[in-house]
């Protein structure tokens, strides 16, 4: 559509009901700081709106054709920062397959936990916000202070909270810490029940359901051609996880299901990304009982893999090693690949192109809620002003995956 | 043409041709580290063995040797054949060879490489050669195995002074010998050798003497790993930081090919190196050119002056535009410089046309030292081509001199910095309106009106004809310092004030016109192992 | 994946393909630009292909070659769970003339993903209701992600656009759709008719 504010004279304004226009964002607390929507009202309606984004643009893209393909790692960390270690482990996915390697059974069980672990947190993250800005404080403070916990555990594994940069191509930056089971499992269980209460304070609420039911509706023809993914296009009944339709890592061989919604509104999303965490915590489950304590957690190849810094300072080998790939950079094959893993808010990919050099020639992220951010034009037309707060809450626009 | 075939690729040779030297210009590498083109063969590094098929029918000529069997943990007899070294092994029609597709010549090349490393230093971070080291790229090319030796490694002499140019650490040594080499063949001066034996070997100095022919940075510029490090460039820069432009020496009238390598951020040439050219300077250069660069950064003039006083590029335009108005055409001369390129001096002919100047002389750097090997006595890159775009009608700067002294020269536009003679310089204090166009600071600048800061070979696209006639194309490599701009750019300014039109407008079009009637360079490909 | 799409296309659009591959198991066909919309709506409609999804579409830049940059797209079919990634070569050397038909028609994902190639690389795609820049601001030139623009560069910062008569001096114009109260756009400065500088003018209550 054409910038509303050029074509509203045109439009015929009938007095006395004239619309108005007004503008959400972008520093707004329910716009989660990264987005604008300027919408034209008639009365408490939405006739027409337009969804600005791009205030948390940094250039991402841009910055990654200047480094080494492992130097791309912070980059997607910061690109969905509640669940960065979903990106990092596309991101290394996509440039083992261009390598044509496999890591080993450790890592790739290694990499499901953390990964679902991400996940829940994600997760907490947005059914916590929809709460809070209906005004349910309570459940946000519970869903945080798990999501805690699971940073907590990501910290214990990696030494940072959020900004992770854990991923290497070809492995992990370190294994798993010995106390690693037992930690993840004490703060799944706890999770779990603190679920099971956000559930009993909330889903016998007549505020919180009301304001969330039969709101922010789309079909699934829309959300499909949108190019919706994740848990907003299951909530409208489209059963598409990336984990089922094309496992990779070992997700062929967990047990989960792919909870979808039928309604396709803000409930169901709500609802869909609870039952996905009930999933995450039974793949994490599985994966726990099937990871080895013991074992590689890298590939054996020094052309990929950095050595240990003891040898990088005692012998020359090491200091080589370790030289050729912190300053050309590993080589990735010429060529171009396209690689694409469930992250939290859908289907993360990445497209890939190398000429062969140490540094990647174009790295572009298919980020999952840019897709779902487009559509929220259509999911808020026609509905009341006050639905816009849930109904964009509810799609997880993450502005730093969304603007890159 | 006979041919061979190198791990399935079919390569012809001419014969006497040996199987690296035959591949290398076809442009298959075969690790090397003592073999140079332009060296004779050694075949002591090992680095080069291929694998060469028996001829259909003979069996192949094996060895007995012992193989360790790590399952159970002793040595068992085994059969290998026998590896060629491919440096040393010529030739033949129709031959086989294997080279990446051996496994015993994988396996050969990655022992060679990790006795190599048995006892090299922990140097990587404090070394020169990191970046463009042998020794890394064939680590990951052909060993990439973890150090197994437990032992101390042997300690040698480290920054053992070979001489003004050279620093030798005999730790990081190799001893493949290509110094050796370049001392004895190609500056004919064998003063390098090598001395002990074993692990305890080294390279050394003839006694009394120091390592201090004409040539000695090429024994740095071939050294495979940092052993050789040169005095100038040590600890100044790190390679990978570096780019490069193709450039032609402008040390004298050889012309050599060469590489600019210059820091992009710091916009500061940090070293020449050669650029292979078969037709000019092979593989070389002599160290008075290698060492050129520094006349980029040294003795500059880089910003406008009037009467020596620095004033801005504006102002001294103008003075100097005041200064030629209305010159008599008859007692105008115009100095062309043999140190710049055929665009600087084509513009100023140009200009010179334009104003109505008769008198047209030439002028250039004073005689050097030549050898019969690289260097030539004419210390001018472009003497041949300051004469071809003339048209050979320059006269020479003494006839300038008499010209002055005849009261014939009344208004004087030169180029360049130096004069052939030293002793000439005084001639120049008769000119009252005399404009300069100069790189660097000596007679010319000293002496002008009106001074307008010209760029050095290295900011400009430039054309150089050598001694031998052939043109050559030389590469900006950084952007033009100071307040300085390329010579034709002045002259284009200074053209517009005095409403003069030139006949060109663009560079490409003065390029063109300035093409002088020489056989244009055909510098051949760098060879894929960037000797 | 199945190498069968590229049959498809080849078999329905003989002179349409002008390369495939199936690298890493990614199938891929290379476009002419002109058939660039038709075999997309074929590959949307046809049921053997039944490419309901467009995942995601972007631009590569290959400064040295020519035509210049890759419009790439990914398509995938959530039923039949197959993918095809289709490409068009456009573009002259310096980058002036940029275009290729719009699959916004087909697939609504096709309206933001060519606004950001748009914005990011300038390809300017033909019967796009909405050609705007998505993730940069209106007054930024050039397209960042192309390779002669200098990863350095740096834009000044933007002047406050010019509000004359208003005292406190707003951060955007009404040109981006805010309109300090009703009073204002009920005069009329949206118009479109006038020019950029002009529109800019807000008449306060005051001058009334």
């Amino acid at each position: 559509m054409e910038p509303l504010d050029q074509e509203l004279d045109a439009a015929e304004l009938e007095l006395p009901t004239e619309p108005m226009l007004l503008n959400v964002g972008p520093a707004h607390p329910a716009m989660h700081g990264t987005v604008r929507i300027v919408m034209e009202l008639s009365g408490e309606i939405i006739e027409r709106c337009d969804v600005q984004v791009g205030y948390l643009h940094r250039g991402f893209e841009k910055m990654c054709e200047r480094g080494t393909w492992t130097q791309v790692f912070p980059y997607v960390d910061r690109c969905n920062y509640v669940s960065p270690m979903l990106n990092n482990v596309g991101f290394a996915l996509a440039g083992e397959k261009m390598l044509g390697i496999t890591v080993p059974e450790r890592c790739q069980w290694y990499r499901m936990i953390l990964g679902e672990m991400a996940r829940i947190s994600d997760h907490l993250t947005c059914d916590g916000a929809m709460a809070m800005e209906l005004g349910a404080f309570t459940p946000f403070l519970w869903m945080i202070k798990c999501r805690e916990m699971v940073w907590e555990v990501m910290e214990e594994e990696t030494g940072a909270r959020m900004t992770h940069s854990f991923g290497r191509i070809g492995g992990m930056a370190a294994p798993p810490t010995d106390g690693f089971k037992d930690h993840v499992r004490a703060v799944v269980k706890h999770i779990m029940q603190v679920l099971d209460e956000v559930e009993r304070l909330l889903l016998g609420n007549r505020i919180f359901l009301d304001r969330l039911e039969n709101v922010g509706v789309i079909s699934a023809e829309d959300a499909i051609s949108l190019g919706w993914t994740g848990p907003c296009l299951r909530a409208a009944g489209v059963p598409y996880d990336v984990r089922k339709a094309h496992p990779y890592l070992k997700y062929g061989e967990v047990e989960f299901d792919v909870p979808v919604g039928s309604t396709s509104d803000s409930f169901d999303r709500f609802m869909v990304r609870i039952a996905e965490m009930r999933q995450s915590a039974r793949i994490i489950e599985q994966c726990l009982e099937r990871m080895p304590n013991k074992g590689p957690v890298n590939v054996d190849d020094p052309r990929i893999i950095l050595p240990p810094k003891e040898e990088v300072y005692s012998t020359i080998e090491g200091t080589i090693q370790h030289f050729k790939i912190v300053m050309e950079g590993l080589k990735l094959p010429a060529g171009e690949v396209y690689s694409y893993t469930e992250a939290g808010n859908g289907e993360l990919g990445f497209y890939l192109v190398s000429d062969g050099s140490g540094t990647p020639f174009r790295v572009r992220i298919r980020p999952p809620c840019f897709l779902v951010t487009a559509g929220l034009e259509r999911v808020i037309t026609g509905q009341m002003m006050a639905d816009v707060v849930p109904s964009f809450g509810s799609l997880n626009m993450i502005g730093g995956e969304c603007d890159r | 043409m006979p041919s061979f075939k190198l791990d399935d690729k079919e390569i012809a040779f001419e014969p006497g041709d040996t199987i690296i030297r035959a591949a290398h210009r076809a442009g298959v590498d075969v690790p090397h580290y003592c073999w140079h083109p332009g060296l004779s063969v050694a075949a002591n590094c090992r680095m080069c063995l291929v694998e060469v098929m028996p001829p259909p029918g003979r069996p192949a000529m094996m060895l007995d040797v012992l193989a360790w069997d790590d399952l159970h943990q002793t040595y068992v007899p085994q059969k290998k054949p026998k590896l060629q070294p491919a440096c040393q092994q010529a030739a033949a029609d129709g031959m086989v060879i294997k080279s990446q597709t051996s496994e015993h010549a994988v396996k050969a090349r990655s022992a060679v490489q990790e006795l190599l490393l048995l006892n090299h230093p922990v140097d990587c971070p404090i070394c020169d050669q990191a970046g463009e080291c042998r020794l890394q790229d064939y680590w990951l090319e052909h060993q990439a195995s973890k150090k197994r030796m437990k032992d101390e490694p042997v300690h040698k002499p480290k920054g053992v002074v070979f001489g003004p140019t050279i620093v030798y650490d005999a730790e990081r040594c190799i001893m493949c010998t290509r110094c050796v080499r370049v001392s004895a063949e190609l500056a004919k001066d064998p003063v390098l050798s090598m001395r002990e034996r074993g692990n305890l070997n080294e390279i050394t100095v003839a006694p009394g003497r120091q390592l201090d022919h004409a040539y000695t940075l090429m024994t740095e510029y071939v050294c495979p790993v940092g052993a050789l490090t040169s005095s100038d460039f040590r600890f100044k820069a790190r390679v990978w930081f570096l780019r490069s432009a193709r450039s032609t020496c402008v040390g004298c009238a050889t012309g050599c090919s060469s590489f600019t390598d210059f820091d992009p951020r710091s916009q500061k040439v940090y070293r020449y190196r050669p650029r292979e050219n078969a037709a000019v300077n092979k593989y070389w250069m002599c160290d008075d050119g290698m060492l050129d660069y520094q006349r980029i950064h040294q003795g500059r003039v880089l910003e406008a002056r009037i009467k020596g006083e620095g004033v801005s590029d504006g102002v001294a335009l103008e003075k100097a535009a005041e200064l030629l108005k209305g010159a008599a055409p008859q007692k105008t001369a115009v100095v062309l410089s043999a140190e710049h390129s055929n665009e600087d001096n084509q513009a100023l002919l140009d200009f010179a046309k334009a104003l109505g100047a008769l008198q047209i002389y030439y002028t250039g750097r004073p005689q050097g030292q030549g050898d019969d090997i690289l260097r030539s006595a004419d210390k001018n890159p472009n003497t041949a081509g300051v004469l071809a775009v003339s048209g050979g009608k320059a006269k020479p700067f003494t006839d300038l001199v008499g010209a002055i002294k005849d009261g014939k020269v009344s208004v004087l536009v030169a180029l360049g910095s130096a004069i052939g003679n030293p002793n000439d310089a005084g001639a120049l204090k008769d000119v009252k309106a005399f404009v300069a166009l100069s790189t660097h600071d000596g007679p010319i600048a000293d002496h002008a009106a009106v001074v307008l800061p010209a760029s050095s070979w290295a900011e400009a696209d430039g054309t150089f004809v050598n001694r031998t006639g052939l043109r050559q194309e030389s590469d900006r490599a950084i952007n033009p310092q100071g307040q300085s701009r390329p010579a034709y750019r002045w002259v284009q300014e200074l053209a517009k004030l005095l409403s003069l039109s030139l006949p060109w407008k663009k560079v490409s079009e003065l390029r063109a016109a300035s093409a002088a009637e020489a056989p244009a360079a055909t510098p051949s490909a760098p060879p894929p192992g960037g000797e | 994946m199945s190498k069968a799409l590229i049959e498809l296309v080849k078999k329905n659009f003989p002179s349409a393909v002008l390369e495939t591959h199936s690298q890493l198991g990614d199938d891929t066909v290379v476009l002419a630009p002109g058939s660039w919309k038709q075999v997309a709506a074929f590959l949307l409609d046809n049921p053997q292909s039944d490419m309901n999804m467009l995942t995601d579409l972007t631009a590569v830049d290959f400064p040295d070659r020519d035509p210049r940059f890759e419009v790439v797209a990914h398509l995938y079919s959530l039923n039949r769970g197959h993918r095809l990634r289709i490409k068009a070569r456009i573009g002259d050397r310096d980058g002036e003339t940029v275009e290729l038909d719009s699959l916004s028609e087909l697939w609504g994902s096709a309206n933001w993903l060519e606004r950001e190639c748009f914005d990011m690389f300038g390809v300017k795609f033909l019967g796009h209701p909405d050609l705007r820049r998505i993730l940069l601001y209106p007054e930024f030139e050039g397209h960042p992600l192309r390779k002669d623009y200098p990863a350095e560069k740096i834009q000044p910062l933007l002047e406050y656009r010019d509000l004359p008569n208003i005292n406190k001096v707003a951060p955007f114009g009404p040109d981006e759709g805010m309109s300090f109260g009703r009073q204002t756009h009920k005069l009329g400065i949206y118009s479109d008719d006038e020019e950029q500088g002009s529109r800019n003018k807000i008449i306060t209550p005051a001058d009334n």
